[in-house]
């Protein structure tokens, strides 16, 4: 889109040589692809927050449900983001001095944070069903 | 670490392009959140509608090849955009 696709406009890299050198250009697109698919991660998850809070009827009994539900998806985006990010810039300067790549804690994050707000949802839904009645 | 020996490829497995493909898919995200937020708030949700183009034009120029400093800052760019727009999401489901 930018430009003549088949030309080589950068000449090859000289790779990892020591510190400081930049990487070779692949390590670095696929770092900056892995940090735009977390940011889209996070996006979805403000969307689904939103989306719970105001499209979702309330639930009966339970009026703080639905914010119970959203509010932590919503500030999970927002950890989800600045952690990519450090993770990102990580990543970046392991790549540069040729040290192996640092954990990735982001999926732990990830599969936490899903898991409570599934035993919430349960619940909320659980609640609501006890006090309609 | 050692990178591999085919990097005489010019493009080697495109990858520029599917860099520049996800940074759109990324701008589309932000569109897809402005919309939604442009339903309750149209303040704030034409704002973050408005960083859309601003994401597509950072993705163009990802493809060039850029210094350090400069990758970093928009990669930071953005990471600041997402937590605003996190916040202001907050604060509309909020008030």
């Amino acid at each position: 889109m930018t430009g003549p696709t088949d030309a080589p406009k950068d000449s090859v890299e000289p790779g990892t040589d020591g510190d400081g050198g930049e990487p070779d250009a692949r390590f670095t697109f696929a770092n900056e692809r892995t940090f735009l698919a977390w940011t889209r991660t996070a996006l979805a998850l403000v969307v689904a927050g939103l989306a719970i809070i105001q499209l979702l009827p309330p639930f009966p009994g339970v009026p703080w449900g639905r914010h119970v539900l959203g509010v932590p998806l919503i500030v999970l985006g927002a950890v989800i983001s600045v952690t990519g990010y450090r993770e990102w810039a990580h990543s970046q300067q392991a790549l540069r001095r040729g040290e192996p790549l640092p954990h990735s804690a982001l999926p732990w994050i990830l599969a936490v944070t899903i898991t409570c707000m599934g035993a919430v949802a349960a619940v909320v839904v659980l609640l609501s069903a006890m006090l309609r009645r | 670490m050692a990178p591999p020996n085919d990097l005489q490829d010019p493009q080697p497995g495109l990858a520029r392009e599917r860099t520049q493909l996800a940074w759109i898919r990324t701008a589309i995200s932000f569109a897809a959140v402005g919309v939604a937020i442009l339903k309750t708030n149209p303040p704030a949700g034409l704002i973050v509608l408005a960083m859309c183009p601003l994401i597509w034009t950072l993705g163009r120029l990802s493809g060039d090849r850029a210094v350090r400093g400069d990758r970093r800052n928009r990669l930071r760019l953005i990471t600041i955009g997402v937590t605003a727009v996190s916040l202001v999401t907050l604060v509309v489901v909020l008030l």
